[in-house]
Order: C-alpha cells, then structure tokens, then sequence
C-alpha cells in the first residue's frame, strides 16, 4: 500500500515542473469562461431574415422595413408562405423568420393584441438570442411610433402592449443560456482533464521507456493504475474550483448548493473520465494515439449529454442512448446543484447511475492494464 | 519454485512476432555468480530474450527457469528476485537524483529510513552528492547510466540483467561500468549483459552469440577464440557470421 504513496508523490512532484499542467489547473477555466463570455455579448450584426407578409397593409409593411433598415439583420426579402419561409431557414439562408399574421392592421386598431411569430434558427443558441433581443427592441419602438400617431399620452403608452412577439426555437427549444453553458462547461473542461491526462501520462511514460521499468518491480497492477488517477482527480478537483471561481467572478454565477454534494458527485463521475483515460492508455503506443481514442469517445459524450442539444430534441433511439452517457447525468447534477441548490437526496438517480458506470468503466479498464509489454 | 542449480535454465524459448520469429529456439544456462553475456547485432533478438526472461514478454513456446521461477506462471516472483536494466534510460528525467533513488526505493518497498541510507550509501558511491539535487536529465549519459544500475539493485538482487547498459557511451565510461558490473560479480551476483560491442564480450566468463534470433555459439571467450583461430572477439565475431552465411 505505501507504495502507492511513493508514486503520487513522484507524480505531483513531475506535475509540479511541469508549467503547461500549472497554465491548465489555473488559467484555462479562466480563459475558457472568459473567451464564452465575450461569444455571448458580443453585438450580433446582419442576421439573415425573412418575413412572411399576411397582412399586405400600410402598418405591416412600415415593419417590413423597420427591419429592412436596420445594421442588425440583413433582410433577404419576403417569403409568400409560412412554408416557403421555413424552406429558406432550412437551406441556412435566414436565421430568422419573422411571420405577420392576416388583420394585423385591424387588430391594432381595435386594440386586439395581434400576434407577431418571430422564428428563430436556435442551433446557434447564442445568436439566436440576441437577434430575438434585436427584434423586440424594434417591435417596442415601432409600437411606440404609432401610438403616439395616434394620440396617446406617454404614460398610457406604457399600459399598452400592441405586439407581442411570439418567439420560437426552430432547433434548439431551451434556448441555452450562459446560465446553463457555464456549469456544463465546467463538466466538459473536467472530462477532457482526467481522460487525456490520465491517458497521455500513461502513454507517455511507455514512450520514454520508464513504465518498462516500473514492470519489472514488484509493484502491483491496481497500485499502478491508483498512482497515475489519484494526482490526476486532485488536479481535477482543483481545476474545477477554480473554473467556479471564475464562473462566480466573471460572471457572478456563484454555486447555489451544497459543495460537498458536488464534489461527491464530480468522484462519481469522473471514475468513468479516468477508466476512459486508462483504457485509451491500454490501446495507444504514443500520446497522440491515447488523445485520438480519448477524444473519440468525448466527442460523442459530450454531444449526447445535453451540453449542445437538448435531450429532448433527440431522436427516440438516441434519447436511449443518452442513458448510457455519464456525461447526461453529470449536466444534469451538476446544473441542478450549482444553479438550483437542489438537495442531493433528488439526485440520487444520477449519483447512482453515475456511480455504476463509473466502477464498470474504471475496473474494467483497471483489468485490461497488464504490467506485461504486448 | 525449480531448482536446477542454475541461476536461469532455458530450453527451447521462441517468441513470434505476428509470423516473425525474434527468438528462435534458444537454450542455454547460467551459472550462478556468472558473468553471461549475449552478444549479437541489432534485430538479432537480444532485448526480446531478456524481456522473456524478466516476465515483461510472454514466450510463445519452450521452457524458462529465472533465479528458480517460471517465466509462465511466477512473473511476480521473478520480479521481487531481479533487478533489470533496460536498454533505453529509464529513470525520470524530470526528477532529481535523490528523487529518483527515493521513488525506487519505495516501489521496491524501503521504508523513510532504509532508503535515507541506502539514499546516503548511493551518493557516495556513485560520486553523485554535488549532483544530489540535480534534474537527472543534466547527467552526462555515462552517470545516468550507472545510476540507473543503482537503483535497479536497490532490493539486493542476485541475478541482475543489463540489456545494453553500455551504447552510446564513451569509451571511459564503458570500462567505469565494467568495473561496477565487476564489483557486483565479486560480490556474488549473477549477471546477464548484452552488447554489442565485441571488446566487451571478452569481460564476460561466458557469452553466446546471437543471430536472427537464434544462438550460433556459446562458450568462453577464450575457447572461442582458439576455437576459430583469432586474436579478438571481433574476429571470431566476423567468422562466426561467416560461418552461419555459408
Ligand atoms: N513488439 C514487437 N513487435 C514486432 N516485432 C518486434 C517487437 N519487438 C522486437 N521485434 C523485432 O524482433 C527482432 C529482435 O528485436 P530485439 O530483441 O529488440 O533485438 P536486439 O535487442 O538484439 O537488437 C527485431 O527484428 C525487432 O524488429
Ligand atoms: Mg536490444
């Protein structure tokens, strides 16, 4: 067992020398909350649209070219149906589709509130949400124009509310909010952490030679593996703090619940991140063969999880597959502790799941590492 | 555990590659106390036997009996009864001299204090305490190399094997290593050594020949010699090959 200790030891010790390991414990989840941050606010200009006229009448087209005028979309002309519209979003022409229901003029003079549908192109949440700030910004304004054309005082003006901008995803129903980026950001830095590192420490150490030695000792298989993933989870653990830290500091977004669940869950899941490091260590001859494998497996995980797309949105069949995703259960803990508060107890599902993917993923990982060269 | 009288008993070992045989039939025996060496160019399947034998490789057929343990079944047991130098350095170089002593000695299983003198017993025999605290990677190869022969032995084995130990190293070095290996045989030590270089083969008490995975001679350098009628190793070396080509 002591050991074990004699290998942490000289793993941190190696980790410690090393400055690229220091840049990605300390700065990348900075940089990584940073670099989003700036993707979310920066100003969205020329955003393809396109309206649907229904109502073909002076007060329509007025918005027709309030639109048309303005630096933030770029207007592709009208489309003659609902149906054609959406033809035009799908070929990745517009962004955005703007749909002006029939009797919008008389609606608004008989004080109905007509209903105005904003279609939004949500794969590129960020953008979507901004144009859809952008298009009720000039909806109000106009509203404001004519009311007062027709005589109302300001302080009734601000009673009225003429259109109401129906808004829909096309692609992306919740629309993804920094809210819920900045948790699963740290889920997915926590990911790619353990299962390259592990991998590439591993690797790299039959590369240079070193675990040849480390064979012919009497060191045992599990004392090994414990060695590489225990500095490794620490360097872990410390980088996810970090990440909240900054996610507290840029963006104020600070950790509603209970740390200590967070922390048990993060063990929870990344014994399936280090297992998928391991088992990439197993197979690759060099580090960038172990980055391949562990990256292939990543990919996946992190587009299955609900990061990008929500589960919903999935097919049935790959909604099943989701369950096989540690990452799904991850996002979801970890979004309902840090910005919910949620009690662990409501979680216990996830934990669970989390927990017997991780035993299977680490132990049989643990069991494909032999102290034999192949 | 096997006891033949011989420090390692080899019959018949063959390792494949895929269709290609590396090790091609070999048998031979060590004496304890011996110095054994293999001699034979590169590709000839030096570094392959020896994994064989310290339970790195498993042999594809044949029998082997290291320090009384089979290569099948005891790798564990050969492990804690060997010490093993491999061909490429193999201590961190990203480590002081005193940090990797120490990590050595705790994966053979020393305690703080057994490897505080062992620590203090290595400087001062390797001449090392100015460089105690160095970064290994600032040695010169000669003093990597007989370091990494240090921390191989920290366990006190009896049968130690060195796969190069020697190549790419300077002529000076090269007879400080052969002293040390010396040193260890007088101490009563087994030791297998490969090389390359043919001077060499003339410091081991016996030595076999190795080539295209299979033994092509075997005996004392001595009788070797007079065997094919040459002043030094080199020459029967180049007979030797001859032989085999014709
Ligand atoms: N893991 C392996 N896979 C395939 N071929 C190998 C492997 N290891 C060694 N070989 C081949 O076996 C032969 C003997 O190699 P080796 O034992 O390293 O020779 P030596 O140590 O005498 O230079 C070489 O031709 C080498 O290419
Ligand atoms: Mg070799």
């Amino acid at each position: 067992m002591h050991r074990i200790l004699y290998l942490i030891q000289k793993e941190f010790r190696q980790i410690l020398r090393q400055r690229a390991y220091l840049g990605l414990i300390f700065i990348m989840p900075f940089l990584q909350i940073v670099v989003l941050g700036f993707a979310i606010t920066t100003d969205v200009k020329n955003v393809p649209i396109t309206i649907v006229d229904e109502d073909h009448s002076a007060m329509s087209r007025r918005l027709v070219d309030a639109f048309s005028v303005t630096q933030s979309f770029d207007f592709q002309g009208l489309s003659q149906s609902s149906n054609q519209a959406k033809e035009v979003m799908k070929r990745g022409l517009v962004k955005l589709i703007l749909h002006i229901p029939p009797d919008f003029e008389k609606d608004l003079k008989n004080n109905v509130h007509p209903k105005v549908q904003a279609i939004v192109d949500g794969v590129d949440g960020n953008t979507a949400g901004i144009a859809l700030a952008y298009v009720n910004q000039i909806a109000v304004k106009l509203q404001q124009e004519w009311y007062s054309e027709m005589g109302l005082h300001p302080e009734e003006l601000l009673e009225v509310h003429l259109t109401e901008v129906e808004t829909r995803m096309a692609y992306n129903a919740a629309l993804e909010s920094v809210n819920n980026i900045v948790p699963g950001i740290l889920a997915v830095l926590l990911m790619a952490v353990t299962a390259f590192l592990t991998g590439m420490s591993i690797v790299r150490e039959k590369e240079i030679g070193t675990l040849e030695q480390l064979m012919v000792t009497p060191i045992q298989n599990i004392e090994l593996v414990l060695g590489k993933v225990v500095p490794m989870l620490v360097v872990a653990f410390l980088l996810f703090n970090v990440g909240m830290l900054g996610a507290g500091l840029i963006f104020g977004l600070w950790m509603k619940g209970n740390l200590f669940s967070l922390y048990l869950m993060l063990v929870f899941f990344c014994l399936s991140t280090l297992g998928l490091g391991i088992f990439a260590s197993t197979i690759a001859k060099t580090q960038q063969q172990a980055m391949f494998i562990a990256w292939f497996f990543m990919v996946f995980a992190i587009l299955l999880s609900g990061f990008f797309v929500p589960i919903e949105n999935m097919p049935d069949f790959i909604q099943m597959i989701t369950y096989l995703n540690p990452v799904r259960y991850f996002m979801v803990v970890i979004r309902e502790i840090y910005l919910k508060g949620t009690e662990i107890q409501f979680l216990w599902k996830e934990g669970l799941a989390m927990l017997v993917f991780g035993l299977v993923t680490f132990i049989s990982a643990s069991l494909r590492f032999h102290k034999r060269l192949n | 555990m096997t006891n033949s009288g011989y420090t390692v008993h080899v019959e018949n070992l063959t390792r494949m590659f895929g269709t290609f045989k590396a090790v091609d039939n070999v048998s031979f025996q060590v004496k304890p106390g011996e110095i054994f060496g293999f001699l034979g160019a590169n590709g000839a399947g030096k570094t392959t036997t020896i994994r064989m034998l310290c339970g790195l490789l498993l042999p594809t057929s044949g029998k082997a009996i290291v320090a009384g343990y089979d290569v099948y079944k005891d790798t564990e047991a050969i492990k804690r009864h060997i010490g093993y130098m491999a061909q490429r350095f193999s201590l961190y170089e990203d480590l002081t001299v005193r940090e990797n002593i120490e990590f050595y000695g705790g994966v053979y299983g020393l305690n703080r204090k057994q490897i505080k003198t062992k620590t203090a017993e290595l400087l001062d025999y390797l001449k090392l305490w100015e460089h105690a605290d160095k970064l290994t990677a600032s040695l010169p190869l000669g003093w990597k190399q007989r370091m990494a022969l240090s921390t191989a032995l920290l366990h006190n084995p009896d049968l130690i094997f060195l796969d190069e130990p020697t190549s790419g190293v300077d002529p000076e070095s090269r007879r400080n290593f052969w002293m040390l290996i010396y040193e260890l045989s007088e101490q009563g030590k087994t030791i297998f050594v490969t090389t390359h270089f043919m001077d060499e083969a003339e410091y081991c008490h016996r030595l076999s020949i190795m080539r295209d995975g299979k033994i092509v001679e075997l005996d004392k350098p001595q009788s070797l010699k007079q065997k094919y009628k040459a002043d030094t190793m080199q020459d029967v070396f180049m007979k030797v090959v001859q032989k085999v080509e014709a």
